[in-house]
């Protein structure tokens, strides 16, 4: 079965970026969108395994958007990475408080990414 | 002056205080009368011309002796000679024309008031043995017979009749010289008190004066300090002092809040409730306001204390500020009230937010497409489909190497501007030395290796426990081998060192490296500055890793200090407060 991911990320290279790793670890990614109000509804829509969030978007933070889907039990279990150039402990409590899974501080090794998204997509929550 | 006005004056002088050639003067004169009637009166007789002839020779001779010891103060404790020789002088006389019938005894009334007026009865003695002496002269030296019982009896009653004139004369002498000591004794004292009073007035007029210069000094102060509101207070926080700058501050005039306002309703109250209960006053058990007993805690124990709080102006609004309190004490040192000092902080926090977030943005800004450069030449290198050929790898390792070097510099600037800002997160706990060390050792390794400096190590079998954020720890201990292996050599060494005293843990690293100018040890934790040795060997760096270290270091209550000597080595040392083994137990 192959699982499924929304990528939600404002600068486009780092959107391409997160794209190819979750390709290259086996994934299929349903959308990308480029601010947090696309990616909330593209998370209601499709309801995806995965949500690769990026923290400062336009419209709603990653944060936010991780809050709603926690919030909505329509949407299910997702389970979320949070990428964020900001380093401070504080940022990455606050997401993981916010109900994600796994936090990633930009700039991230791609490797990494993908071994984590390789291993993760298969633990269900 | 004119010779009227001047003998006037030697006239008045003459008489108010008689000199010894005015007393003598009148037996002088006396003396010169009887020669003269001696003369012309007939039936007056010489009756022994040698001792009339001694007679009036020696009243010649005092005559100038007194005339000399007028001029000659220091004869003045044997002036009394002069009427005792007189006295002996007229008895000579008398016994020369007639003995007992001269009419010249009566000249001896003369000396003897003078001797007896002399300070002390014993010139009345003296005048009285004097007088008998010379009216019995003429018997004692053969002259003349004395002429039965009457000349006798007129040799002892004439000088006793004498002696009650002189005892008299005497006295009225000592009354009139004691009136006149405490005439004199109170007109000293007059003078004295004059004197005094005088100086006082001067001493007065110039602390008015200086008083005055410190009153407009003061006033000058007061209206002059507009930026900053200064308000003071008696105990119970009724305002008795308010300038210029609490009115722009805060809205009253000095007017409306003087001895009708108290601070505490400047005070945002749900914050000195706070501090009032952290400080453990429960409300309602004190007299005062609990908030303003939290407000002057410091202060009434006497130190001055310095602490943000929130103002709240006449008209609602709030004003942050930074206030210091200090109490105000009277003469005898007794609490009379407090002095508030305060600055609006609003612009001072503004500026300091402004700055927070542009550091982020730009942060966030220059870390995006690093993100992208690493994460793409990651992407490079691991292709699998197409490998690169050693040089393209190569290349790819500079280009990597660089924006890890640009990234390295981005977290430097955000975190020397955290720590500019005071918001500088610590996360600390108990951790041990040797760890930190080690690991910062092998982090250095392979650039020392490069560089070909030998890294070596000195550290005690003792476990060293600090309390401390290990990463930050571990980031200040990396930049100080960085720096040590940047600036040493080929062919150097780099030592890091680790000695524990009591109290403290100190880390070392000394290198045998180029050395820091003397005269640049001072700029050295300077954010960007960069040793002439450094620039002028192009080593590469941009002046913040010392900068960051000292802050690290200070964060921790340690202490940074550097020793070097251009050409030889510096060595850098780290003092950390120790955590002993005992007293966690």
């Amino acid at each position: 079965m192959t699982h499924t991911v929304v990528i939600a990320e404002d600068d486009p290279d780092i959107r391409g970026l997160v794209a190819i790793a979750a390709a290259k670890a086996g994934l299929d990614v349903l959308d990308v969108v480029s601010d947090g109000r696309a990616a909330l509804n593209s998370i209601r829509l499709y309801k995806p395994d995965l949500a690769i969030l990026d923290i400062s978007m336009p419209e709603l933070t990653g944060i936010e958007v991780c809050r709603a889907v926690r919030a909505d039990e329509s949407i299910g279990d997702v389970r979320i990475v949070l990428l964020s150039a900001s380093v401070e402990a504080e940022a990455i409590e606050q997401g993981l408080g916010a109900g994600a899974d796994h936090f990633f501080p930009k700039p991230f090794s791609t490797r990494a990414l993908v071994e984590w998204l390789a291993v993760g997509k298969e633990v269900r929550p | 002056m004119s010779t009227l006005v001047r003998v006037k004056a030697w006239f008045a002088e003459a008489l108010d205080s008689p000199s010894t050639t005015v007393k003598q003067a009148a037996t002088t004169a006396g003396m010169l009368a009887a020669i003269v009637i001696l003369y012309l009166v007939p039936g007056i007789e010489i009756t022994n011309a040698g001792l009339a002839g001694v007679g009036v020779v020696l009243i010649a001779g005092v005559s100038i002796l007194a005339v000399i010891a007028t001029h000659v103060p220091r004869l003045d404790p044997v002036v009394m000679i002069i009427p005792a020789i007189d006295i002996v002088a007229i008895g000579c006389f008398r016994g020369g024309t007639g003995g007992a019938i001269s009419p010249f005894a009566a000249l001896l009334i003369l000396p003897v008031i003078w001797l007896a007026s002399g300070d002390g009865r014993r010139h009345v003695l003296y005048a009285t043995v004097l007088t008998a002496f010379a009216l019995f002269l003429p018997f004692l030296i053969g002259a003349t017979e004395p002429n039965g019982v009457v000349d006798i009896v007129r040799g002892l009653f004439v000088p006793l009749v004498y002696a009650g004139a002189a005892g008299i004369v005497n006295e009225l002498a000592r009354q009139g010289r004691r009136q006149l000591n405490s005439i004199q004794a109170l007109a000293d004292d007059k003078e004295v008190m004059l004197q005094r009073t005088v100086e006082f007035a001067a001493r007065l007029q110039e602390s008015e004066l200086n008083y005055r210069a410190a009153d407009r000094l003061f006033r000058g102060v007061w209206a002059a300090v507009t930026e900053q509101s200064v308000v003071g207070t008696d105990v119970t926080g009724l305002i008795d002092a308010w300038n210029p700058g609490a009115t722009k501050i805060l809205g009253p005039s000095a007017d409306d809040a003087q001895d009708k306002m108290y601070i505490f309703d400047f005070h945002l109250q749900e914050e000195l409730l706070d501090r009032a209960r952290e400080l453990h006053y429960p409300p309602g058990e004190t007299v005062l306001n609990p908030g303003f007993s939290a407000l002057v805690e410091s202060a009434r124990l006497g130190n001055s204390e310095t602490r943000e709080w929130t103002y709240v102006r006449a008209d609602g609004s709030h004003v942050p500020v930074q206030l210091s309190v200090t109490k105000r004490i009277d003469d005898d040192g007794e609490t009379v009230g407090y002095l508030f000092v305060a600055l609006d902080v609003t612009q001072a926090r503004e500026v300091a937010r402004l700055k927070d977030e542009f550091v982020g943005l730009i942060s966030h800004e220059l870390r995006t497409p690093l993100s992208s450069i690493l994460g793409y030449l990651e992407l490079l290198r691991d292709d699998e489909d197409a490998p690169l050929a050693p040089e393209q790898l190569q290349y790819l390792g500079v280009a990597e190497r660089n924006a890890h070097r640009l990234l390295r510099l981005v977290g430097d600037l955000l975190f020397t501007a955290q720590v500019e800002s005071g918001n500088f997160p610590l996360d600390s706990r108990e951790v041990e030395l040797e760890s930190i060390i080690g690991a910062s050792l092998d982090t250095a390794r392979p650039a020392a290796s490069a560089a070909g400096v030998e890294v070596r190590q000195e550290l005690p079998a003792e476990p060293a426990l600090v309390h401390g954020d290990p990463t930050r720890l571990g980031q200040a201990i990396d930049n100080l081998m960085s720096n040590a292996i940047k600036f040493t050599p080929r062919g150097g060494a780099v030592t890091i060192a680790l000695e524990l005293t009591e109290t403290s843990a100190v880390v070392s690293v000394r290198d045998t490296g180029m050395g820091i100018p003397e005269a640049e040890m001072d700029k050295l934790f300077s954010r960007f500055f960069r040793a002439t040795t450094a620039t002028r060997n192009a080593v590469p760096g941009v002046g913040l890793g010392l900068t960051i270290t000292k802050a690290i270091i200070t964060a921790h209550r340690g202490q940074m200090d550097v020793t070097s000597e251009e050409g030889v080595g510096t060595k850098f040392s780290v003092t950390l407060p120790r955590i002993r083994v005992a007293a966690r137990v």
